[in-house]
């Protein structure tokens, strides 16, 4: 359909079908991170043996998200006298707007996708890179040291892990043959690639972990040795924005982790295929997410120069190493 | 020709390209220049998908947009942190550089003006990912392999630079 459209002439109608299915899929992002981040405040609490948000919104604390985000909008906008303003302006847009273009090529369901590109696990990698520059930009623009620090931070680490990330999902391309979601999905009918590419999976997400900037490679944010990073001068819902930016990378990299190891929307067995793919696909994301804020309620932060170590000498030569086996096994089978 | 989405996208991704350039040699400041530069970039990238050759695109994000961050780090821990590059030259000087700009600008338009292609092949597009990579590994493979040897004396050569200065500041302690 999408395809149709853009040969189309250029027309108001068509112009507000882009525009309404964009912000659809906007709604459905912004209510996905309101109760990812109460999900995240309630497992953690959980973990913890406390309560967590209790108070508005009934016993679960349903609306607490809600209210914190109205705070947000009302807060007064401060920028900083000395600050770059233009590039402080700027920052927020360009770090938020990839994570959410990233989102258009998943394929959540075999007919719920947005854009279907041929190289879009590729496009992927490479737009939510862009958000670098955001987070340097921010860094730099503040007139702020531990801004500065990182940004700086930021740079060094979402460079080194991008490169296992990309290494690490080499042996899925390998096998599948192609680039394509779409294409990576049907062909995990028999079996998924976490079995096939255990060592791989394990370094994609370990990648993707320090990728998302959450504990424990949290450096770049590390709040008690920097403040709060790279956003430590923004306020309001400039400030907003960067949440908002981070949590929308976690949906994505946990849809891209679905996509990628566990089959996306197939079903577990054959005979559970009258349960729709959505639904699969759904239960694997919040498997995923899940694990994700595992994460971060066990595990304690690492130091910046055992992360570059672990990055460099020790992911990316597993996820080499990992290339080569599945090139010999492939051609031997 | 009809006015469709394609010809809107395209100007408005060539008018990006053209502000940015524009952008980066007047700017003074050097993280501004880096920024301009990313808009250019990425609207070139969008420019490869309109020609369908989104792999060439993707790959323009890609490498550019990670060497541009380091090329912004760069920037930041080389030059002083309130450093502007001042405009230089005179009236003269400036009226000589438009003359040879229009000079440029008439030429370009002659020469695309007069371009004739003989017919393309209309299915370049049919699987373009696949077919670059069989193009490489089959027909250029040996230039493929030469490059990449390249890079490796380059990365080497590289590590071999850092570890000597950093031996040599040891000894000095």
């Amino acid at each position: 359909m999408i395809e149709g459209l853009l040969h189309d002439q250029a027309g108001l109608l068509n112009f507000v079908i882009f525009f309404v299915l964009g912000a659809v899929l906007l709604l459905v992002i912004l209510g996905f991170v309101t109760y990812a981040i109460l999900a995240e405040r309630k497992v953690m609490g959980f973990m913890q043996m406390r309560y967590g948000p209790n108070q508005v919104g009934g016993p679960w604390g349903l609306l607490q998200t809600v209210a914190d985000v109205l705070k947000l909008l009302l807060k007064e906008d401060t920028i900083p006298k000395l600050a770059d303003k233009p590039l402080f302006i700027l920052a927020p847009v360009i770090a938020f707007a990839p994570s959410f273009m990233v989102i258009a090529t998943i394929p959540f369901t075999d007919k719920l996708q947005f854009a279907d590109i041929g190289v879009g696990l590729l496009y992927y990698i490479a737009v939510s890179g862009l958000t670098t520059i955001g987070v340097v930009m921010a860094g730099w623009s503040s007139n702020n040291k531990f801004a500065l620090l990182g940004g700086m931070r930021a740079a060094a680490q979402m460079i080194s892990y991008e490169i296992p990330l990309v290494m690490s999902v080499l042996g899925v391309v390998l096998l599948t043959g192609s680039l394509n979601l779409n294409e990576i999905v049907s062909a995990q009918e028999n079996v998924w690639y976490i079995l096939l590419q255990p060592i791989g999976f394990i370094v994609f997400f370990i990648a993707s972990v320090a990728e998302l900037n959450r504990i424990p490679f949290d450096l770049p944010e590390a709040e008690n040795e920097l403040i709060a990073g790279y956003f430590v001068e923004y306020s309001g819902f400039r400030w907003a924005f960067f949440m908002l930016s981070e949590y929308v990378y976690m949906f994505a990299m946990a849809s891209l982790t679905t996509v990628l190891f566990l089959g996306g929307w197939l079903p577990l067995f054959s005979f559970l295929d009258f349960i729709p793919g959505a639904v699969w696909f759904a239960l694997k994301f919040s498997l995923v997410i899940f694990i994700l804020l595992w994460f971060r309620s066990t595990f304690p932060r690492i130091k910046a120069d055992q992360l570059m170590e672990f990055g460099w000498k020790v992911l990316l030569p597993v996820a080499l190493a990992n290339i080569f086996l599945t090139a010999i096994i492939k051609s031997l089978f | 020709m009809t006015f469709s989405g394609e010809l809107l996208a395209f100007l408005c991704l060539a008018l990006v390209a053209v502000i940015g350039g524009v952008l980066l040699l007047n700017l003074t400041k050097v993280v501004h220049m880096v920024v301009a530069l990313v808009f250019t970039f990425i609207s070139l990238a969008g420019i490869y998908v309109l020609l369908s050759a989104e792999f060439v695109a993707v790959v323009q994000v890609l490498i550019y947009s990670g060497a541009i961050t380091i090329i912004m780090l760069f920037g930041i821990m080389l030059t002083r942190h309130n450093d502007t590059s001042e405009p230089k030259g005179g009236t003269l000087k400036k009226i000589f550089l438009f003359l040879g700009v229009l000079g440029f600008g008439v030429a370009v338009y002659i020469g695309i003006y007069n371009l004739d292609f003989n017919p393309q092949a209309t299915t370049l597009h049919e699987n373009n990912t696949e077919q670059i990579g069989m193009a490489l590994y089959s027909k250029y493979i040996i230039p493929f392999e030469l490059t990449s040897v390249l890079l490796l004396v380059a990365l080497i050569g590289a590590i071999i630079l850092a570890k000597n200065d950093n031996k040599k500041e040891a000894d000095k302690e």
